[in-house]
């Protein structure tokens, strides 16, 4: 086993374990659903024994409304407090995974442990966009980029297996300045917002996104295939027109040319049947 | 104060997404590796979802959502074409060291 592939394990290993961290802080948050969800409509009238049943509006509301309900009473004050702990827990372990994964990619000398983390990038944006109520993009999220487009990836890095001997461009010293100080007003900026933001957003913000005009849940399948097949249904015909040109464009591209002097004798080309 | 652990905003969304386009950038500007830069520019795209996604809650427009589609399939198609070209010039050059394909420079 090379060192390498330890290195890898290693990796996926820590991605793993917090993946299964943060999964563990949302089921702790679980049960504390539909207390939360009566509880807020009804602190002020009945402050004792919020009823368990939840109603069709309740069963609507998930755990990204229960992280900013600041309105909640006095009884559901202690689960609602461990309810947003585990919620803000989730998204910061997803969003310190999700930055983790893209630093491995940028500064990794190993193409497939850049891969790896990668594929943790996804995973964890695919769950932010869960907390944003996109439950539908979140799945497209990971069939596409962690399923379709990762594997592309690896088939690439497979077929060019050729060590770095110089991952990083050269700079000079005032291009090197110049970078240091944009990055260094970057993050500032970036803290800035994080700093200012309002942990209090107004009710209507806080709220369950509202159901469709058709009745569907917002960020359901079907509310963004009714969106995306009435408004949106030129832009929907045009990307899929893209993505034959890109089909064939890509075909064309990589196909073996005829009497390729450069191509070697001893690899045949996926495409050698139309090429030859 | 409250502090930031406690309570997580759309501001966080949308600081988060700022992230990560900033280390997308990074990756395009100092890596030489065509793949690296490839998926330096995936992780900017998704940046961009993230944005797209958390202003189509804040707004509770749908559109949103739809726009991070299109977001999608133009990123696969320009990542199959990439590749393709990739994969071109490797049997050509044996390497895909960006600093090092200036045909078109001199």
């Amino acid at each position: 086993m090379s060192a390498r592939t330890v290195t890898t394990l290693l990796i996926q290993l820590a991605l793993g374990g917090l993946v299964a961290f943060a999964l563990a802080g949302r089921a702790q948050a679980q049960p504390q659903q539909p207390v939360d969800a009566e509880a807020r409509a009804q602190a002020q009238a009945q402050p004792i024994d919020p009823p368990r049943s939840s109603t069709p509006a309740g069963k609507g509301v998930s755990k990204r409304d229960q992280v900013q309900s600041p309105s909640a009473g006095a009884p559901a004050t202690a689960a609602a407090q461990r309810t947003k702990g585990g919620l803000a827990l989730a998204f910061w372990a997803f969003a310190a995974l999700t930055v983790l994964g893209s630093v491995f990619v940028i500064t990794r000398k190993n193409l497939v442990t850049a891969v790896m983390g990668m594929v943790g990038t996804f995973f964890a944006l695919s769950a932010l966009y869960m907390l944003l109520y996109a439950h539908f993009l979140a799945i497209i999220q990971m069939l596409v980029y962690a399923g379709a487009i990762m594997v592309l990836f690896v088939f690439v890095i497979m077929i060019l297996n050729k060590p770095e001997d110089e991952p990083y461009a050269q700079s000079g010293k005032f291009g090197k300045g110049v970078a240091g100080v944009a990055m260094a007003y970057l993050l500032f900026r970036i803290g800035q917002v994080l700093i200012d933001v309002p942990s209090h957003l107004s009710a209507a913000q806080n709220a369950a996104p509202a159901k469709t005009a058709a009745g569907y849940d917002w960020g359901s399948t079907a509310a963004v295939g009714m969106n995306l097949f009435t408004d949106y249904l030129f832009p929907f015909e045009a990307v899929s027109l893209c993505l034959l040109i890109a089909v064939v464009g890509a075909i064309a591209i990589a196909r073996p040319l005829k009497d390729d002097p450069s191509e070697p004798a001893d690899a045949p080309g996926p495409a050698g049947a139309g090429g030859h | 104060m409250q502090s930031i652990f406690a309570d997580v905003g759309f501001g966080h969304f949308l600081a988060l997404g700022a992230v990560l386009f900033a280390i997308g950038v990074a990756g395009v500007l100092l890596r030489k590796n065509v793949l690296i830069i490839m998926m330096s520019i995936e992780l900017m795209l998704n940046a961009a979802n993230l944005t797209i996604l958390t202003f189509a809650r804040m707004h509770g427009d749908l559109g949103g959502h739809s726009f991070a589609m299109i977001v999608m399939a133009v990123a696969a198609a320009e990542v199959a074409v990439g590749l393709a070209i990739v994969v071109a010039i490797f049997r050509g050059r044996r390497h895909v060291d960006v600093d090092r394909l200036n045909l078109l420079k001199h």
